[in-house]
């Protein structure tokens, strides 16, 4: 797992929603399927304005991966947006729709209880200490967008899971700013 | 009550260029009646998420019906589907809930007895609901209705959500297929070459 404090020192105030936006229109895809929380709220309210993304809110994480599942095969490019609570609640999903049959889902994971963590306080549950274990059981390849210095990792995810044809991850750990 | 296989075959009969989902149960008996380019018959996919799979591929290919065959038990694993089919189905979306009150696939369990697909789905908002408000909830229970409003399923706008009471009396084939990432190649490679009798890479 990462250094909380490491990271924290590289990039303390999260990335702009507007040039990740920018970043994922720019990266070709269609559609943004979201299931909002706080860190991600800036973010979403992007991709439901912009006018070259459809933006979906499913129920819940599983049904937004099966739909993204579905968009990719019929010739669409999704990308999720979800919390690492709703990842672990997903994981059938996941392992049904895109690790089983190498569908290249792509995924903005929030990490919920990485700001407390990073600022030596204890994360509120413990959704913080297994997200990142749990991506690595699942071989989920994954790197960590916290400023914008980092927007880039969105590509590397982009060509990392076209190349294998298996889903990858973009871990946010702060609160995305205008 | 309709015979399940029965469903099938006049399904398969009317079918031409759909695409039509399954998982679970409906993939062993599908296989029977049809082997079609554009059928995705995958019994591990993500247990209840057959529509919302079929809802994906509904949005990116418009020009296509996709028809969804989905058991009652998946549905109650993705209840929430309900709630986002009334919101953003599209007209091209068909949902047969194949209404055998059981948890077919594990054994066969009973379903909650009082639970009513219609009200759940009218609830959720599919009757004049979906992304153009032409959502419409239906049952139909018996094999010769269905089989005089198959033509009117596949024509309307919908999104349709059909509950259809159905049991099965026929000794399940075994599993014939494993190879998940080649059913979705299948899919995937007919629809990019736009022929429902489009040879696949396999």
């Amino acid at each position: 797992m990462a250094d909380p404090a490491v990271i924290a020192d590289r990039a303390p105030i999260g990335a702009s929603a507007r040039l990740t936006i920018d970043e994922i229109v720019r990266l070709g895809f269609t559609h943004v399927i979201a299931i909002p929380d706080s860190e991600s709220r800036l973010l979403c309210e992007a991709a439901a304005a912009h006018e070259r993304l459809s933006y979906l809110t499913p129920c819940r994480e599983g049904e937004g991966i099966a739909i993204a599942a579905g968009l990719w095969v019929g010739g669409a490019k999704p990308l999720l947006v979800i919390q690492n609570t709703g990842l672990m609640e997903a994981g059938d999903a996941l392992r049904g729709c895109g690790i089983g049959p190498r569908v290249p889902l792509q995924m903005l994971i929030g990490w919920r209880g990485y700001a407390g963590a990073s600022q030596g306080t204890q994360p509120v549950d413990s959704a913080y200490p297994y997200t990142e274990p749990i991506l690595d059981a699942w071989q989920i390849p994954y790197e960590h967008l916290m400023s914008n210095d980092d927007i880039g990792v969105i590509a590397s995810m982009d060509e990392r899971a076209n190349r294998t044809s298996k889903p990858a991850a973009v871990i946010t750990g702060w609160k995305f700013q205008p | 009550m309709m015979e399940r296989l029965d469903v099938f075959r006049a399904l398969a009969d009317s079918r031409t260029d759909e695409i039509v989902v399954m998982t679970m149960t409906a993939t062993l008996q599908w296989p029977l009646v049809s082997d079609h380019p554009l059928d995705f018959d995958f019994l591990a996919f993500g247990m209840g998420h057959a529509s919302d799979f079929g809802m994906g591929l509904a949005l990116a290919r418009p020009e296509r019906k996709v028809i969804v065959l989905k058991g009652d038990g998946g549905l109650l694993m993705s209840l929430g589907s309900l709630v986002t089919m009334a919101q953003y189905g599209p007209e091209n979306l068909i949902v047969l809930l194949l209404e055998n009150r059981t948890y077919e696939m594990v054994g066969g369990q009973p379903l909650p007895a009082r639970v009513d697909f219609v009200t759940l789905a009218n609830g959720a908002g599919i009757q004049g609901g979906g992304a153009t408000g032409n959502g419409k909830v239906e049952r139909i229970a018996d094999l010769e209705t269905f089989q005089s409003e198959l033509p009117r399923l596949l024509d309307e706008p919908g999104p349709h959500f059909v509950v259809m009471p159905v049991l099965n009396t026929h000794e399940l084939p075994a599993v014939h297929h494993s190879d998940h990432a080649g059913r979705i190649r299948r899919l995937s490679d007919a629809l990019a070459a736009g022929e429902p009798g489009a040879t696949t890479k396999e």
